[in-house]
């Protein structure tokens, strides 16, 4: 009578490959999504290369990082987005705490009320640049046409001393929605029963703000945080369509920077150079929040 | 199962097929969204018609988005693309554009249709490289019924001299657009700024086109041109950082800095400075000849249309210039389909096919022989070819490789000084060794 074989390896054995199979399709699509243009962009950030010799690369080695972090232009443009993202993080951040804690009692009985206040995160970036140059424009935009009517002139929008603030202002105004609506659901998400001790405690509204809502807010608040910050640093649609370089250089933002460097300047190399300087950095941030976050938890 | 697999692999074969017999069409990229798409539009469609075309060589046109098209344009071209056969070019941008495409040879027929400096628009290193489709220059449009006010009204002539003297340092006296120099310009400007005069009818007296941005840099070149500026001289060597620049990158700084033009300027190109001189409060501006139909259009601009001047730009000490440039249509090296599309583009290059294209809107300039046929129904562009041929210019190097990364750079730089964050002597010094930089390589 032969024996019987064991029914553990085989199935060991099947369900391996089957996990291999299932993640086989994931995996294709990072490698040729991810991995591969990786690579091409490691070989051209040390490479002289043009769109003349996109297919033939010379090899330069670092030529193209020194010529990066040589260029005033590049640290301009780092500290342009620096600025831009830390004001525009802060800001979002406390217009939309503000909102989404005086605003709850109202959202919490007219839910879809939620759907008009997050409209403006629902529009094209690009599109939002292109609007408000429309509505800004002294002689067709209704913000200039008001400030006209009531004071007799407009002031300037777009002029090198105001821009900057402009498009501080347009992207807050654009993404503070998406920050309410998470910092909304993190401040209806904390338990009733907590709120409701600390009240039988005495606690005023005040203090239940500072000492209990906060505190248990704040997991999100930085995630939020993290994830404009990210987005703001890397601003391009909006900025590009509004007011391009800025006179003088002057609202380059490091997308911008690299966009220009690469189809204008021709510079394919050194654009690539600095998006991985960006990337470096951003890995490096990244990296940092993680084991901050590691710790306090 | 197996008939499964059967209608399946025709339905692939069908799809394939019809996928092949899509690509024997010769396709045309075009400049969208403007007359020259409703031109090239009309002229394709009687091409197509005509008996002798072949199925195979019938025209379908595609047309990207018109927001950086060039760098778009570019990035398919150097990818090899043969997506489409027929490209759009442009005399700043043949230098750029000529490692990926080819050469042509015109018929006879094209030297009827064009003069040699138009056919010179679309050259490079003596090469042809595409059919002259339409020509843009500057026009300076003003307002003929504030300028015939002015011309008439002793307080208003005698305002403009004080207003000239006082701010400008010239005691000038108002005259005929058409024999303005810069000066009368910037005293024309000062008059019918109202922060200047409080008489003025309109808020500003100019619009001046200072975004950072390449086609500005087009518009600013045809005053710097007329005060003696140029890219490069005879030799090769770079000229930027001379008095004919600085004198107008001066003109223009002075003008922005005395209020003549809308404090946003330094954000302002094309449709941004219609709209303000649309808007019936600028009485003068420097623009493109393509802004006058949609000016002039009483639907569309009804404050303003039927009161619309133009002219060729003031002149300065060199005389009057224009800057022109031509957009065209040429061969893209990689297509599948040469036959079919130098077929087409030397149809494109007759006169009988350039006046079909000029009648449905397009603004190629013409013979004076040819344009003749079309006059009564386009006169504009019997003026077009008349400043083309008077007035014309391009800076030396204009059409070189790196003539766009010129343009961008100087419009940085020069931006930066009108915006007041840089000097003129830093702006005018890096430009040069800029463009040093870019011409040698």
């Amino acid at each position: 009578m032969a024996r019987r074989k064991p029914a553990a390896a085989p199935t060991r054995l099947g369900g391996r490959r089957d996990g291999w199979l299932m993640i086989a399709p994931l995996t294709a699509l990072l490698v040729v999504m991810l991995a591969v243009p990786l690579a091409v962009d490691l070989v051209y950030a040390v490479s002289r290369v043009t769109f003349e010799t996109l297919r033939a690369p010379s090899v330069i080695g670092f030529g193209n990082f020194a010529v990066v972090l040589r260029d005033g232009q590049f640290w301009g443009a780092m500290l342009f987005s620096l600025r831009f993202a830390v004001l525009v993080t802060a800001a979002e951040l406390l217009l939309a705490l503000t909102l989404a804690i005086f605003l709850a009692p109202l959202l919490a009985s007219i839910p879809w009320l939620m759907a008009p206040l997050l409209l403006p995160m629902m529009v094209a970036p690009a599109l939002v640049g292109l609007m408000y140059r429309l509505v800004l424009h002294e002689f067709v935009g209704a913000v200039p046409y008001y400030f006209v009517l009531l004071t007799g002139d407009s002031p300037s929008f777009l002029g090198p001393d105001t821009a900057f603030w402009t498009l501080v202002t347009i992207e807050t105004l654009q993404w503070t929605p998406f920050a309410l609506l998470i910092l909304y659901t993190a401040y209806q998400s904390i338990p009733t029963d907590v709120r409701e001790a600390a009240s039988l405690d005495g606690t005023g509204p005040l203090q239940m703000l500072r000492y209990v809502e906060l505190p248990l807010m704040r997991p999100t608040i930085l995630a939020v945080g993290f994830i404009r910050f990210i987005d703001s640093f890397r601003v391009f649609d909006n900025v590009y369509t509004l007011t391009g370089a800025g006179a003088g250089g002057d609202t380059t933002t490091i997308s911008i920077y690299i966009y220009e460097a690469f189809f204008r300047r021709d510079d394919i190399g050194v654009a690539v150079a600095a998006s991985m300087i960006l990337l470096a950095i951003a890995f490096a941030m990244l990296t940092v929040v993680l084991r901050w976050s590691e710790r306090r938890a | 199962m197996r008939r499964i697999l059967q209608a399946a692999c025709g339905a692939v074969a069908m799809l394939a097929l019809g996928g092949a017999s899509a690509r024997a069409d010769v396709t045309v990229l075009g400049w969208p969204g403007g007359p020259e798409e409703v031109a090239l539009r009309a002229t394709v469609e009687a091409y197509n018609k005509q008996p002798s075309v072949a199925a195979d060589d019938k025209v379908k046109l595609i047309f990207f988005n018109r927001d950086n098209f060039w760098d778009k344009l570019q990035a398919d071209l150097a990818a090899g693309t043969a997506e489409f056969d027929v490209n759009l070019t442009a005399t700043y941008a043949v230098g750029r554009y000529a490692p990926f495409m080819d050469p042509i040879d015109l018929p006879a027929a094209a030297h009827t249709t064009f003069s040699d400096g138009v056919l010179k628009t679309m050259q490079f290193e003596g090469k042809q490289y595409g059919v002259p489709t339409d020509l843009s220059l500057h026009f300076l449009y003003y307002r003929t019924d504030l300028i015939a006010k002015l011309l008439a009204d002793p307080t208003w002539k005698a305002k403009y001299t004080e207003i000239a003297q006082a701010k400008w340092g010239k005691a000038l006296a108002p005259k005929d657009p058409d024999q303005w120099t810069w000066d009368d310009y910037a005293a024309t400007a000062l008059f019918f700024t109202r922060s200047l005069n409080s008489d003025s009818p309109t808020r500003y007296g100019t619009v001046l086109q200072m975004k950072n941005l390449l086609f500005n840099m087009m518009v600013w070149h045809s005053t710097a041109r007329s005060f003696g500026g140029n890219w490069t001289d005879a030799s090769g060597a770079v000229t930027v950082d001379g008095p004919g620049y600085r004198a107008g990158l001066e003109l223009y700084k002075k003008l922005y800095d005395a209020g003549t033009s809308p404090k946003d300027s330094l954000s302002y190109e094309f449709a941004e400075a219609n709209a303000a001189f649309g808007s019936g409060q600028v009485a003068t501006m420097l623009q493109w000849n393509a802004a006058f139909g949609d000016l002039d259009n009483k639907e569309k601009n009804p404050t303003v249309a039927g009161k619309i001047g133009t002219v060729a730009p003031p002149a300065g000490p060199e005389g009057r210039f224009t800057h022109i440039h031509g957009l065209g249509l040429g061969l893209n090296a990689s297509t599948k389909h040469k036959d079919g599309a130098l077929k087409f583009l030397n149809w494109l290059a007759t006169p009988d096919a350039m006046l079909l294209y000029a009648k449905a809107g397009g603004s190629p300039a013409l013979q004076p022989a040819i344009v003749e046929k079309i006059a009564s129904d386009r006169p504009d562009l019997v003026k077009l070819g008349d400043y083309a041929g008077k007035y014309g210019f391009v800076m030396n190097g204009a059409t070189s490789a790196k003539a766009l990364q010129i343009y961008q750079l100087q419009a940085k730089e020069f931006t930066g000084y009108w915006a007041g964050t840089e000097t003129e002597d830093a702006a005018l010094k890096n430009v040069a060794a800029g463009m040093a930089e870019l011409l040698k390589k």
